[in-house]
């Protein structure tokens, strides 16, 4: 197992759209400054921030651990939300529970947990309906054009 | 790594260390030590910030002077479109051509042509384009500099085409080489410029090539003969000189108008850094979709808001917009030239545009772990009130400085006492109780306090 080189935890906030997003953001800052590779770093920042985003649309609150090291960066998203009924269905392109008013905020086309599945080297969801639903995410530096 | 040159200079003798520079600087990239600016040149973008709002006037634009291009056996004006957006309403693209005539340049490159053949290329490179999406334009040296500083994982989605200016400069010295029997080294190629990164842009291209054109002259330092003689050759008909082109006028330069035969709806216009960097944000959460082109200006208000020209923006773009109004269908000359050349031209970049390395020489990831750690750890013992009185914008950009070896942490004027004798050793204000100290503190807004 590679050694852990470095971890950070952030809070995710259930239903702010205004602040959603700003951990992605900090996440990449930190990648940035740390030199990552341009195609893992875009990988890791578009899987935080759809799990980000999944965390502020439905769940009331999520934390997200980021966690760096020789090989790999991995994320791991949990939240206190009310999990996914069908998983395979979440994981069909274009499939949503977004309401209207997500979706007229610009949310919601049904591409986040594919769109986490594209990006990431391994994705890995564990969810309980009433519950939550944690997501394992993994992507591999320095093997990405 | 390559020395990073910049578009502008801080004159050591005229900095008086008053950090206006230090706190503009949208990429934190200016330290003020000992009570002198200096650049970190591997996080400048050549915004041009920092040039408007130095209180003793120590940063100019590296443009060339007008004496210099004596050298040259032919002298060929490309002029940004910003150029004609400068005068009066009445002042016409063909008497701005003349008076440049008039000024002392060989000719007046028809830049309109090149413009057309970039705007096509976009559209082409579009349509083939498998994604990601957006492209970005590389038009604004600034954008494609923050992108290599700021947002290494957008390199790939810059446009890989030459900017018009560079185009013009590679076909008018072909042009003129041939149609006057001189090497293509005696014709120089000078872009009329907006702002003082298009200087860059010719000294030093970021993808690496060598540019086509010989240097950049700012728009500001030509003004006001330009005006002199405009109003001299007023209600005179001379006709042009032979071998030259007046300069037609286009799109260019406005916002909003580099790419008017894109879809309004997959196509965004962006201005300023602060939008800009707000959209590229979004665009790395991959929260843009439906984008495919983004054209995207440093300055508010795109060229025509350069910081070397010199109408207010607003005027300029009335002037501007006026001119599109009465925008003749091109000519026939024109679309024949236009054709000719997009048969027979290459545009891609010649260069690979890639990240800039800000971390130094660590490229170690371990070690450039440690270093973040670390200055996660100093910034725990500074007071987060950004004063700069260490000589850097921020306490975090001190914690790295510090982190990285090129600062000390006693620069902090909260952890070491001898820090505000020291500053005040270079600024004065040794009597902080005297009056003539207060009046000074008052009037000295711009040199008064110069030689203390």
């Amino acid at each position: 197992m590679p050694a852990e080189l470095m971890r950070e935890s952030f809070e995710i906030q259930g239903g702010n759209f205004d602040k959603a997003g700003e951990i992605s953001g900090e996440i990449k800052n930190i990648l940035r400054d740390l030199g990552i590779q341009a195609a893992s770093l875009r990988r890791v920042v578009v899987v935080a921030f759809e799990a980000e985003m999944n965390v502020v649309m439905y769940a009331a609150r999520g934390t997200l651990t980021f966690v760096l090291t020789d090989d790999d960066v991995q994320l791991e998203v949990k939240d206190e939300g009310p999990g996914i009924p069908d998983l395979e269905l979440a994981f069909q392109e274009g499939y949503s529970t977004a309401s209207d008013e997500m979706r007229e905020m610009g949310f919601g086309f049904g591409m986040g947990l594919p769109n986490m599945k594209k990006n990431a080297d391994e994705l890995r969801v564990e969810t309980e309906v009433g519950k939550g639903t944690a997501v394992f995410a993994r992507v591999r530096l320095n093997s990405h054009d | 790594m390559i020395e990073l040159t910049h578009g502008f200079k801080i004159s050591t003798d005229k900095c008086r260390g008053r950090m206006q520079c230090m706190r503009a600087c949208p990429t934190h990239a200016i330290r003020v030590k000992e009570g002198k600016a200096r650049v970190i040149p591997e996080l400048c973008i050549d915004c041009g910030s920092c040039l408007g709002v130095c209180p003793t006037e120590a940063i100019s634009a590296t443009t060339i002077n007008f004496a210099e291009l004596d050298k040259f056996k032919f002298k060929v004006a490309v002029a940004s479109p910003a150029l004609f957006s400068q005068f009066g309403m009445g002042d016409t693209p063909v008497q701005v051509g003349r008076a440049l005539l008039d000024l002392g340049f060989d000719a007046v490159w028809e830049y309109a042509v090149d413009i057309e053949l970039i705007d096509r290329a976009i559209m082409e490179a579009l349509k083939k384009w498998p994604g990601p999406f957006p492209l970005i334009s590389n038009s604004c040296p600034v954008v494609v500099r923050l992108i290599q500083v700021a947002y290494p994982s957008l390199v790939e989605q810059v446009i890989r085409l030459e900017a018009p200016r560079d185009i013009a400069g590679r076909e008018l010295k072909k042009r003129y080489s041939r149609e006057l029997g001189v090497r293509p080294e005696e014709i120089a190629a000078i872009y009329l410029t907006p702002c003082q990164a298009k200087t860059i842009s010719i000294l030093q291209p970021a993808e690496g090539a060598k540019s086509h054109l010989d240097g950049a002259v700012g728009i500001s330092e030509i003004y006001n003969d330009l005006l002199f003689i405009m109003r001299r050759n007023a209600g005179k008909d001379a006709p042009p000189k032979p071998l030259s082109g007046v300069g037609e006028w286009f799109l260019w330069g406005a916002p909003e108008g580099e790419f008017p035969n894109l879809p309004r709806e997959h196509y965004l216009p962006v201005q300023g850094l602060t939008d800009v960097m707000k959209v590229f944000d979004d665009v790395e959460k991959g929260k843009i979709r439906n984008i495919e082109f983004l054209e995207c200006h440093a300055c508010v208000g795109g060229c025509i808001g350069g910081n070397l020209t010199v109408e207010n923006l607003y005027v300029a773009r009335t002037k501007n917009l006026r001119m599109i109004s009465g925008m003749a269908e091109p000519s026939a000359d024109f679309r024949q030239e236009v054709e000719r050349r997009s048969a027979s031209e290459d545009f891609s970049l010649r260069g690979l545009l890639k990240p800039r390395n800000a971390g130094g020489d660590v490229t170690d990831l371990r070690e450039r772990v440690t270093r973040r750690k670390r200055a996660d750890e100093l910034l725990k013992a500074l007071p987060l009130l950004n004063c700069g009185l260490c000589g850097a914008p921020t306490c975090r950009s001190h914690a790295e400085d510090v982190a990285f070896s090129r600062a000390d942490l006693k620069d902090c004027v909260f952890l070491s006492r001898d820090r505000i004798g020291f500053l005040r050793g270079i600024y004065g204000g040794n009597n902080p109780d005297g009056l003539d100290h207060q009046s000074r503190q008052r009037h000295g807004e711009r040199g008064g306090r110069d030689d203390g």
